[in-house]
């Protein structure tokens, strides 16, 4: 028999009980329909926490622990790996930078590093140009901002109050320096964290571009970059601070860039397997998929079930349809229809029931997965008062092709193992008995 | 073409473990030459139908023989019984066992479509016989809307649309008033003369037996008189 007529065959068949099939369908739908949504609850937490990981600006970061200072050899020897963008020496002053423009002035953490490897990092800034000349700087994205005269500092320190009895926080970003402070110069003088220290003398410097905002709304960059030339201008002026030991001046710290996220795991082994002590963020998005992976498959699992209770509709309809066409099934023998062919026929049917289920519910779960993505966050803000539940972008439910096809193949099974023991009994029809039925 | 030998089957009835057993044929032997008529007479409860179902490989016998064309069609499995049916016999029925949910033009196709015959090829075989039965008017009729004559038609139709070399006819006018009955009798032997099929008739009214060659009476399961 020729697929075609097998086909021809089967939607005969179901043209003729249409509201039974539809009924069937109908159940088959709901059953995928939940295990989708159900399992892209934990595909959408997922997907948010990553964002949440990758969304860090230092994704790319491979940290390096230990006190010990990389020798030249052992930088050139790590830049040398593979996808490796650069090494990155950030040298922290140990002062607060005390800085001062027109009646304005702010205190702020100073960083010395080399430029080029800086500019590779960090990319373009917001304004302006990365140091090339002595006593230039960059500076932080906020730091405009928090360079306030007394008249605003008393403003804050108001609106601050009111802000607190109100039970919320002022960050005083309405008060601050509002112009461009590119070309502008600024004194800076450096205030030792060691006890008994002086401040130190005034040092001028340009500003010749702002870094970028942080990723976080909630990270303040208030700070200043400068190139390591100037090291030993602040070592001379930090001596004048009198107390501070040279050693105790600046603070080492050591970072491997990658060139992008996927290349940061080779990299890590490597540097693991060469004996250094190294960490990055992208560690615990491992962590998180081994969790979100266990917690997906009992997604999966529960929406399973659903699907099982749906089954037992597939198999009765299909028992119904057995035992309906008795009669015509034992024509069929009668006439030289194999066993084998009126198995497949019935089969075909649950198949063709568990399919039309499976495509119908993943349009439905796709528009129930939009709607909860864009509903719920109203919905949860409005009940609790809770901004971020809008403001972090939360995915609560995500759909990718895997979860469609693993629900696929899971329905479609399940449709076409509730319809194999019909399907069998139909062959096992007794050809005489069918013949004696009455029309 | 068909020889039967020593075919012997008992039915058991009555309950589970208490059953009783009633041989319904008890050693019968005959042949059917190519071309004939055969008729198989004999009352209700007489083993007939029980003979016509072996014949056709819808039971097993216990015993004996069945040999179609030469081979031997008692120990065929379901699957091997099945492709022969569809190559060798075609079935004519009392109640016609017409598919309702078909036209009668479906009806006749649907051994072609057992057999993986494309549709183009089918149309025009169905078309060919439709018009030489007479059915031609009412090709798109549903069996619920063709007289008993018109079903039976269909029926022989579905049975010559294979071109089997044989076919069984199980009491092929039982359901038929005696005018119809006539109309089917003489298509049946208009076939035979026409195209040379071979013919085996069962049934309990003696004036369809008039048409065969030869007929045998069926008493008791057993195949008691040939008259000529």
């Amino acid at each position: 028999m020729l697929f075609k007529d097998q086909l021809d065959f089967v939607t005969q068949h179901i043209k003729k009980n249409k509201l039974r099939v539809f009924m069937t369908v109908l159940a088959a739908t709901m059953g995928c329909a939940f295990l989708i949504v159900l399992a892209s609850v934990g595909f959408g937490l997922q997907d948010s926490i990553r964002n949440e990981i990758l969304s860090d600006e230092n994704i790319t970061k491979i940290q390096v622990f230990g006190n010990d200072q990389f020798t030249e050899e052992q930088i050139h020897e790590i830049k040398s790996i593979e996808h490796v963008k650069t090494v990155l020496e950030t040298i922290t002053v140990n002062a607060s930078g005390h800085s001062f423009f027109e009646d304005r002035d702010t205190l702020s953490d100073v960083y010395v590093a080399n430029m080029q490897d800086f500019e590779q990092v960090n990319g373009k800034l917001a304004k302006g140009k990365y140091p090339t000349k002595p006593n230039e700087i960059v500076v932080g994205y906020h730091f405009a901002q928090t360079l306030i005269n007394d008249a605003e500092r008393k403003i804050i320190e108001e609106k601050s109050k009111k802000a607190e009895a109100e039970g919320t926080f002022y960050n005083g970003s309405e008060e601050g320096y509002k112009d461009s402070l590119i070309g502008k110069e600024i004194e800076l003088s450096l205030m030792p964290h060691t006890d008994n220290a002086e401040e130190g003398e005034k040092i001028k410097y340009t500003v010749v571009g702002v870094m970028k905002k942080p990723s976080y709304d909630w990270m303040v960059n208030k700070s200043i970059y400068m190139d390591t030339e100037q090291k030993p201008m602040l070592t001379t002026n930090l001596a004048t601070t009198g107390n501070v030991k040279e050693d105790d001046m600046f603070h080492s710290e050591f970072n491997i860039f990658a060139d992008s996220v996927e290349n940061v795991k080779p990299i890590l082994d490597k540097l693991k397997d060469d004996g250094y002590n190294v960490y990055s963020v992208t560690e615990q998005l491992d962590q998180m998929n081994v969790f979100f992976l266990v917690l997906k498959i009992g997604l999966i699992f529960v929406g399973t079930i659903a699907v099982l209770i749906a089954s037992i509709g597939i198999f009765n309809t299909m028992t119904m349809a057995v035992t309906e066409r008795t009669r015509e099934i034992g024509v069929l023998k009668a006439i030289g229809a194999s066993p084998k062919i009126i198995q497949r026929l019935f089969l075909m049917e649950s198949t063709f029931i568990g399919i039309i289920g499976t495509l119908i519910a993943v349009v439905i779960s796709y528009i129930i997965s939009f709607v909860a993505n864009a509903a719920l966050p109203v919905i949860l803000e409005a009940a609790t008062g809770e901004e971020a539940f809008s403001k972090n972008n939360i995915t609560f439910s995500l759909i990718p092709w895997q979860l469609v096809i693993i629900a696929a193949a899971i329905s479609i099974s399940v449709a076409m193992i509730s319809g194999y023991r019909p399907a069998r009994k139909a062959t096992k029809i007794d050809v005489i008995q069918a013949l004696r039925q009455e029309l | 073409m068909i020889q039967v030998e020593n075919l012997q089957h008992t039915f058991l009835i009555g309950k589970k473990g208490k059953e009783k057993q009633v041989p319904v044929l008890k050693g019968v032997n005959f042949e059917v030459k190519k071309g004939e008529i055969v008729a198989i007479v004999g009352k209700s409860g007489s083993g007939k139908s029980t003979l016509l179902q072996i014949l056709a490989g819808f039971m097993k016998s216990e015993q004996g023989s069945i040999k179609v064309n030469g081979k031997e069609a008692a120990n065929f499995t379901e699957v091997e019984s099945a492709a022969f049916r569809l190559q060798h016999f075609g079935f004519i029925f009392q109640n016609f066992q017409l598919m309702p949910g078909l036209t009668a033009s479906e009806n006749i196709e649907l051994p072609l479509k057992l057999q993986g015959i494309k549709k183009a090829m089918r149309a025009e075989k169905v078309k060919i016989l439709m018009d030489k039965v007479g059915l031609a008017e009412v090709a798109d009729h549903y069996p619920n809307e063709l007289s008993g004559g018109q079903q039976q038609r269909v029926s022989i139709a579905r049975a010559l649309i294979t071109n089997p070399p044989i076919l069984l006819a199980d009491e092929p006018t039982g359901s038929l008033d005696s005018e119809t009955e006539q109309d089917i009798l003489l298509l049946i032997q208009s076939l035979n003369r026409e195209f040379g099929l071979t013919f085996v008739i069962i049934t309990h009214d003696e004036e369809v037996a008039t048409i065969a060659h030869r007929h045998f009476r069926m008493c008791d399961g057993e195949l008691v008189k040939e008259e000529a």
